[in-house]
């Protein structure tokens, strides 16, 4: 026979490798696949959406902002611009590169994948909002024409992306979204979250960890060169001009649409009761929708009823029924203090 | 179609369009808000006592106890040991009494008739010894527990107690990255895979989904249970003394189930971690009121709709299994028949991991239906072992009146306590059935995840039988 | 097909769109009218179905149980009816599998009743689809399911001015223990062959410009397809960006949709 305990420990050696191979992220597999990403087709389709970019920025777009934009060599980049040419993606200025109409529908339509694939990922999946953009950095290169348009309908052709980008039509149609920077809002002033730029995705990581998000509403109470200073919901969150500069807002006049003084559902204790103020945007797509099938809109009044291991999830009595929900979910329910009927009269 | 009509649709879509970009994103909600408000408005009007319908009395005391925070899990752990226990003390004497009918009366008329007209021995063969015990046995050994666990499941599921079940759960999946409605799929899971899979179109999320599905497999079906209460008894519950060998086995049954639970929560995590990366979503499920079920209804739904459904899937299956069992311990190349050349060239990689070839070959006939495993395997190790005295012959497949007499024959095939903890390892961690594996490829339309669903769990089955035995060699010896 | 312009009443005859059925996977050869089924789920839905059919589908208690429609039959008055128990949705605006399902089916299968049944001990909540599903289709009645349950939490419901409100007749019911299903089966025929004309009540839509939208889109559609019963609702469809519906409204599936109270196709001896 053989020796037991050397094949345990000999098998216990492969086990740990095979592991090592394939471990998420940090592993040989994740490394090798990560490599394999510089493909001629997505060099081409990152270049394309970087000069739009700079041309719906107005800004000017040269071999070197695309080899810094694309992280190649300048030989690399200058390559790239001679086979943008030749594919008649480009117009050749002598200092600038210009988008030729096919161009830019081809870059429109790179973006409308790239939007309508975070819109999904933030909608009807659970992935992580910084992950988001990397994600459909990914996907925006693999989808066909057909999976694209079915993706739409599945979501219901959204018109505008999570970060509050519109979404380019099937047709190469983009539209406007309105807005002002934040850093213009002056004090006491009232805003709406409708943007957030997602690009670099350092300062975008940050604006994330101060969980700030698209249709978080606003008020100004500081801003000058130094710092930006602003109530979203029930925190003060200072941000660095740089970074609110990343942010634009729509002014709103409603100061009671503000909900500072509302609690959220998850802080409630068993037997509590609350009377739903509303949903925060933080909340979309399905999930949104399945919270007001439940009869979860203003007005409705919510009891605490029974808590499950770990205290999460918790259930509620809510017109009637008794469901249960994710703290995940219930925090971002806003309730309003409950008052009893009596009282009220 | 005339071209007035079509721009006229033109024009309505994109006037619908442009007035999407006006109304904003709001639109949902402030319909449902008005919906609401009209319910509203509508209810005040036409009910008259609002009276107190807020559940109180048995209901809500009940439910404090079954989702209790320190009770809710244990209880739920110790209802599956009973369902268990009265499954298999209650199976027993009715199983018995089947395999006797069917194997030590009719079995011996049919032989006599076919030799009364004549029939050719290689028929004979086929359709009496391979066809009709395939089919006898997976009534005599499926039938009984099927009877007794269905409505018992039923009689549960009627009640409300599942929703339950995934409330006191749900913790864990969502430490698993996975859906809460799946401990709902799972728990369908326990009475056939290929109905769990199906089940999972409740969940929303297609990430969840896939994952439900892929984990469907380590809910023990009831396929796989005749092998592991029969194995549970002859191994693990001959260990014990002689009173407690019921709860004994019953324990070890459900020690697998528990485990096949902590494994589907251990892969969930890794696929949410990998190759389906996201975090938990959401879980928004309803508990329904309790609702006393009416015994008889369910005693006669659960028999026409689980039971016999079941149980006529598995004959189908199993008729063809019987035949192609008797043709493998009959066609011979060389004076060996194929179940003993595929047996000799596995029994090496098999025993090294602490099974035997018998048990390989056996699950490769078996691949269509779970149940037959356990009577292919006797008959193969009395074939193969080549034991005088017991069985009936040559690829006949046969039922042992006694636990003690199958496990002699077991025994005398080589079998320790090691192949036993094994092959209930095995019959948890390997291949879904076929029908499974059909409705995976339906569900989830790709092939891809059809493999993976396939080779995950006998890939897991391997490394898992391999390191028990290892360890069990290093301290047995 | 040119009686189909001209604007009959015919009172008696079937409104279900047979087309459409068969397409959505329904064989009316042998039946004269089609009742779907639709409720949200715990509120007996399967329970009023084995109560009409006299089948016993199983029954479990737990939501999303019936992921698959599932189809039965009855005759009564002498006329074969064909049933169709839709998913149990909480609602028809969203975009789940379930519900596609059932708004597909009431909205081009046109059935010529639609029951929807409804927990009269949690009626407020229920409304939510009650009203979505009058918006789709004329032809309706409420089953107030569970009313013994209702009773024994001392609610108490006023089925006539329910009836009024919603425009379509309420039958008060306990499945479980067979009350009501009598009464059920009488209303349905009645809607079925026109004796009781529904008068749907129709959500009044939020704000004043959505309303405004609304309206505006809703004369378009009809323009286009004049026939259509719930133009205002393909309208708050289109709203919301509905795929299914902007390719019924591409491809002219639409225009097999006819008004049922009023319109349908006669007899070819006519």
């Amino acid at each position: 026979m053989y020796n037991q305990i050397l094949v345990l420990f000999l098998s216990f050696l492969i086990l740990a490798f095979v592991v090592w191979i394939f471990w998420p992220e940090k592993g040989l597999y994740a490394f090798i696949k990560r490599g394999k990403r510089n493909s001629k087709k997505i060099l081409v389709e990152d270049a394309l959406k970087h000069i739009y970019d700079c041309e719906s920025k107005n800004l000017t777009c040269s071999l070197n902002s695309i080899a810094g934009n694309l992280s190649i060599s300048a030989d690399a980049a200058a390559n790239l611009i001679a086979k943008l040419h030749k594919m008649d993606l480009i117009e050749h200025g002598t200092d600038n590169v210009v988008l030729s109409s096919f161009g830019r529908s081809y870059a429109l339509r790179v973006i409308r994948v790239h939007r309508l694939f975070e819109r999904y990922l933030a909608d009807e999946t659970s992935v992580h909002e910084k992950d988001w953009h990397i994600i459909a950095e990914d996907k925006e290169h693999l989808l066909t024409d057909l999976q694209v348009n079915e993706l739409a309908a599945q979501l219901s052709n959204p018109m505008i992306d999570p970060h509050g980008d519109p979404i380019p039509s099937a047709s190469g149609e983009i539209m406007e979204v309105p807005g002002i920077p934040l850093n213009s809002l002056t004090p006491g002033e009232f805003a709406i979250i409708t943007h957030i730029e997602d690009e670099p995705g350092e300062i975008y990581k940050q604006l994330v960890a101060e969980n700030l998000y698209r249709g978080k509403q606003i008020r100004m109470l500081e801003s000058n060169k130094e710092r930006i200073k602003f109530i979203a919901n029930d925190e003060e969150c200072i941000l660095a001009p740089v970074f609110a500069s990343n942010i634009t807002v729509k002014k709103i006049e409603k100061h009671e649409e503000i909900r500072e003084e509302f609690k959220r559902l998850s802080s409630l204790k068993i037997g509590e009761k609350g009377i739903v103020a509303g949903i925060s945007r933080k909340c979309r797509g399905q999930q949104r929708r399945r919270l007001m099938d439940f009869g979860v809109v203003p007005g409705t009044e919510v009891r605490v009823e029974m808590e499950s291991f770990g205290r999460d999830p918790v259930a509620y009595l809510i017109r009637g029924a008794t469901v249960a929900l994710r703290k995940s979910q219930s925090e971002l329910i806003y309730v309003k203090e409950y008052v009893k009927e009596e009282e009220l009269n | 179609m005339s071209g007035i009509e079509i721009n006229k649709k033109e024009s309505l879509l994109a006037a619908a369009n442009n007035m999407r970009w006006e109304i904003g994103e709001n639109f949902h909600d402030t319909l449902m808000e008005s919906i609401y408000a009209d319910a509203a408005v509508i209810a005040k009007k036409s009910v008259l006592k609002k009276g107190k319908k807020e559940y109180t009395g048995w209901e809500q005391k009940l439910d404090k106890i079954v989702t209790s925070r320190i009770f809710g899990l244990p209880l739920m752990f110790v209802m599956l040991a009973v369902v268990f226990w009265l499954t298999i003390e209650g199976a027993n004497v009715p199983s018995a009494m089947l395999a006797s009918l069917l194997l030590d009366d009719v079995h011996p008329l049919l032989k006599e008739f076919s030799a009364y007209i004549g029939l050719a021995w290689w028929l004979d063969g086929v359709l009496i010894d391979g066809a009709y015990l395939a089919m006898a046995w997976v009534v005599s050994v499926m039938l009984p527990p099927m009877a007794i666990f269905f409505p018992m499941f039923t009689l549960l599921e009627d009640f409300g107690y599942l929703p339950r079940v995934a409330f006191n759960m749900d913790n864990l999946f969502k430490r698993a990255g996975a859906h809460g409605k799946q401990a709902l799929t799972m728990s369908m899971g326990f009475g056939c895979n290929a109905a769990g899979v199906i089940a999972t179109r409740i969940i929303d999320s297609p990430r969840e989904r896939l994952i439900a599905i892929i984990t469907n497999n380590f809910a023990l079906c009831n396929g796989r249970w005749p092998t592991q209460i029969l194995i549970a008894s002859i191994f693990i519950g001959a260990a014990v003394p002689a009173h407690i060998a019921g709860v004994v086995s019953a324990g070890a049954v459900v020690g697998i189930a528990v485990f096949g639970i902590f494994l589907s929560l251990v892969v969930s995590w890794g696929l949410s971690k990998t190759v389906l990366k996201g975090e938990a979503s959401t879980f928004s499920l309803e508990l329904p009121p309790y609702r006393p079920p009416r015994i008889l209804q369910t005693l006669y739904t659960s028999l026409i709709d689980r039971t016999i459904f079941v149980l006529w899937r598995a004959l189908v299956f199993a008729v063809p299994a019987g035949i192609v069992i008797w043709l493998v311990g009959n066609v011979s190349f060389e004076g060996l028949s194929i179940a003993e050349i595929f047996v000799n060239w596995s029994d090496p990689f098999a025993i090294f991991i602490g099974l035997n070839g018998v048990i390989m070959l056996a699950y490769i006939i078996a691949i269509p239906a779970n149940e037959i495993v356990i009577p292919t395997i006797l008959m193969l190790t009395v074939m193969t072992a080549g034991i005088e005295g017991a069985g009936a012959g040559a690829g006949v497949m046969f039922e042992l009146e006694s636990a003690s007499a199958t496990q002699d024959i077991l025994t005398a095939g080589g079998w320790t306590l090691l192949t036993g903890i094994n092959l209930m390892i095995f019959s948890l961690l390997h291949n879904p059935c076929s029908t499974t594996l059909f409705t995976i490829y339906k569900e989830t339309k790709s092939m891809k995840w059809t493999i993976v669903s396939a080779l995950l769990p006998i890939v897991m089955g391997f490394v898992l039988c391999f390191f028990i035995a290892q360890v069990y060699r290093i301290i047995i010896g | 097909m040119s009686n189909l312009n001209s604007a009959h009443n015919c009172a008696v005859c079937p409104a279900h769109n047979p087309g459409n059925l068969k397409k959505l996977g329904i064989n009316m050869e042998s039946s004269d009218y089609v009742i779907a089924l639709a409720g949200n789920p715990n509120t007996g839905k399967s329970t009023v179905f084995n109560a009409l059919t006299g089948l016993r589908q199983h029954t479990g208690n737990w939501p999303g149980k019936t992921v698959t429609r599932a189809e039965g039959g009855y005759e009564f008055d002498n006329k074969k009816y064909k049933i169709i128990d839709l998913p149990g949705t909480y609602s028809l605006l969203s975009t789940s599998t379930d519900e596609e399902v059932a708004r597909d089916f009431i909205l081009f299968g046109q059935p010529d009743v639609t029951v929807i049944v409804v927990d009269a001990s949690r009626l407020e909540r229920n409304l939510n689809l009650v009203l979505q599903v009058l918006e789709i289709t004329d032809r309706a009645v409420l089953c107030l399911n569970l009313i013994d349950e209702a009773r024994r939490h001392n609610i108490e419901i006023d089925v006539r001015a329910l009836s009024k409100e919603l425009g379509i007749p309420v039958v008060p019911a306990a499945a479980r223990q067979g009350e009501g299903i009598p009464e059920l089966l009488k209303m349905i025929n009645e809607v079925a062959t026109g004796k009781f004309v529904c008068k749907p009540h129709r959500i009044t839509a939020g704000s004043k410009k959505l309303n405004k939208s609304v309206e505006e889109l809703s004369i378009k559609i009809s323009e286009l397809y004049p026939e259509l019963p719930n133009s205002r609702w393909i309208a708050l469809r289109l709203l919301e960006g509905d795929q299914r519906i902007i390719d019924a409204v591409k491809n002219g599936d639409l225009g097999t949709l006819r008004k049922q109270n009023t319109v349908s196709e006669l007899p070819e001896a006519v």
